[in-house]
């Protein structure tokens, strides 16, 4: 039987969506706050994703329960048909299904960029030479190759998100998921930081989620979805439908 | 200073148990007849008739055991021996020559002589009675090297112990051929128990780890090395509480990346167990440097030698560790129940 976590990309059904959400709800403070409120959305295989919306409007919250770093309150997070929580275990969903980038990067500052890089991979199987030889490997590709050896603290905010994505590829996960990648940065690393993450899209035919404030990444995206107080305003999945 | 407090103070205690020890081997003692009441620890002077009247008893010897202030400064084991006890036969004589029953005259250990600052012909002053040093011995062992020997019925009388001794130390005929000498053992100190109703036989060994005073020793080392552990809990509780908290956003990351549960508990109780492990070896390293100090202080050198046994410091090493793993617990398991969530907004 195939384990939907570590399910090769290439072996999935193009008709079977990679991510499905039914009815997700999300409230905190016993009910008083409803973060979201009936959220159903289909992901397929190598989309490009964007949720934009307002501060509060629910979006990181969306983005948390579909990396599995939460459970929602009522609904469901369908991963290849697997019932996240349930049939698959958050950690091992989180360690091998999934990549994280977050605004502020959130690189462990007492270990060095090949080292951060290395993180999630001490969460699988490999040897400690494997993991050094892929974390240099993607810091490569980042174009840090001369800043391997430096503390976070010695990088500028761009390397640092580059060291964040590297990170983020570092268990080759079917999906990244990039809370507002280019809030810290200035717009010629925005520019870059976005270049890097669509060639990444397309080079290795993931399926990228940015949470974004910015119409033009959203505008860049092929699919964009509008959250509002806790639900769907628009997806251009719809061809533009426009939901109340 | 937990550990520390644990080696210096069981070691102090275990280097005493191991000090009797060698006192009952230097002088070939075979058992020590006593109460076997635990605070009445007085035995009749007269019972030494019957004693020696056993067949299986070579020798037996009365002798009196006291701590008594010599100096202000300077408190030292004294025996009261008579002048005719084979246990004069352990002690190499230095100087001078042993004492005489009933007259005021002492022997004293080197190490007593050379803190005291006495030798052969000087006086001693002891509970306000003159004695003459007549005598400086080298013991095999650090009770007797830091002790003064003074005759049996002057310690009785300065001891208001008029006819009651200590104990009597009984050295046995050699083992009858055919018998294995645990056996000849237990059959002489039935032998002395069915004589004596009332007094206890017990094996030199057994007497060096059972004697009144190494018992309250081992007790008191245990029992403020306990506190001294406890405390030493709490403050490795408190350093990983404050780690944990500070790193709150870090356990996030590593949480968000698909770090499990276990594994975050495990990296919190490593550190918890690193910082017990390094605790330890400096405690140990306190802890030897204070008994040197105390083997060599005028007030315990009589008491204390400055070797600490390799057991005794793995055991520190083994109970710093389980100290730190104990006092992580907490930590690592609310450090790792965190939600990546929650974590991550962590300031």
């Amino acid at each position: 039987m195939t384990n939907p976590v570590t399910s090769p990309v290439a072996s999935l059904q193009p008709a079977s969506p990679l991510l499905e959400v039914r009815d997700l709800r999300k409230s905190y403070d016993q009910g008083r706050i409803e973060a979201l409120r009936g959220v159903d959305l289909s992901i397929a295989t190598g989309d490009f994703l964007a949720i934009s919306g307002a501060s509060g409007s629910g979006k990181s919250t969306l983005l948390q329960l579909l990396g599995g770093l939460d459970s929602p309150t009522s609904g469901q997070v369908l991963f290849n048909g697997a019932l996240l929580g349930s049939s698959i275990d958050l950690d091992a969903y989180r360690s091998n299904s999934v990549g994280f980038i977050f605004q502020a990067f959130h690189l462990m500052p007492t270990l060095r960029a090949v080292e951060n890089v290395q993180v999630p991979m001490l969460a699988v199987a490999g040897s400690p030479q494997s993991r050094v030889r892929k974390a240099e490997a993607l810091l490569r590709e980042m174009g840090l190759e001369r800043r391997m050896n430096q503390y976070p603290n010695q990088l500028s905010a761009g390397e640092r998100q580059r060291v964040a994505i590297a990170r983020a590829l570092a268990n080759d996960p079917a999906i990244l998921l990039a809370d507002e990648p280019t809030g810290n940065l200035d717009s010629v690393n925005s520019a870059r930081i976005m270049e890097m993450l669509t060639g990444i899209q397309a080079k290795r035919g993931m399926t990228l989620i940015v949470v974004t404030h910015e119409n033009e990444i959203a505008n860049a995206a092929a699919r964009h979805i509008r959250i509002r107080d806790g639900q769907i305003e628009r997806d251009n999945a719809d061809r533009g439908r426009i939901t109340q | 200073m937990a550990i520390g407090a644990f080696v210096a103070l069981v070691g102090f205690s275990n280097s005493f148990e191991h000090e009797w020890l060698r006192l009952y081997e230097s002088s070939g003692t075979d058992l020590a007849v006593v109460q076997r009441t635990f605070f009445n620890t007085s035995v009749d002077e007269s019972a030494g008739v019957k004693l020696r009247s056993l067949p299986a008893v070579a020798q037996a010897s009365p002798m009196i055991l006291n701590m008594m202030d010599l100096t202000p400064e300077v408190n030292a084991l004294a025996y009261g021996w008579n002048a005719d006890s084979y246990e004069f036969s352990s002690l190499n004589m230095k100087s001078g020559r042993h004492f005489r029953d009933g007259q005021p005259e002492v022997i004293l250990g080197d190490l007593l002589a050379s803190n005291l600052d006495k030798k052969v012909g000087d006086s001693i002053d002891i509970q306000g009675s003159r004695f003459t040093v007549v005598g400086i011995f080298h013991g095999g062992s650090a009770l007797e090297a830091g002790a003064i020997i003074l005759p049996l019925d002057e310690l009785q009388q300065l001891s208001s112990l008029q006819g009651k001794v200590t104990a009597f130390h009984v050295r046995l005929r050699p083992v009858p051929a055919g018998e294995s000498p645990e056996h000849y053992l237990q059959t002489a100190q039935a032998e002395i128990e069915s004589a004596l109703p009332g007094l206890r036989a017990i094996p030199a060994a057994e007497r060096a780890g059972n004697n009144q005073l190494v018992l309250m020793a081992h007790a008191a080392a245990w029992g403020t090395s306990s506190i001294a552990l406890l405390i030493g809990v709490f403050s490795i509780a408190n350093t990983m509480a404050m780690s944990v908290f500070e790193r709150t956003r870090e356990i996030g990351i590593l949480r968000a990346l698909g770090w499990k549960r276990w594994r975050i508990l495990m990296l919190i109780q490593m550190e918890a167990a690193t910082l017990g492990f390094v605790g330890g070896l400096l405690g140990m390293a306190l802890g030897w440097g204070a008994l040197r100090v105390l083997a060599v202080l005028p007030q315990t050198a009589s008491i204390v030698s400055a070797s600490v046994p390799p057991l005794l410091l793995l055991e520190a090493l083994g109970i710093a560790v389980l100290a730190g793993l104990l006092a992580g617990a907490i930590p690592a398991w609310r450090g790792s129940g965190l939600s990546p969530v929650e974590a991550l907004r962590h300031d």
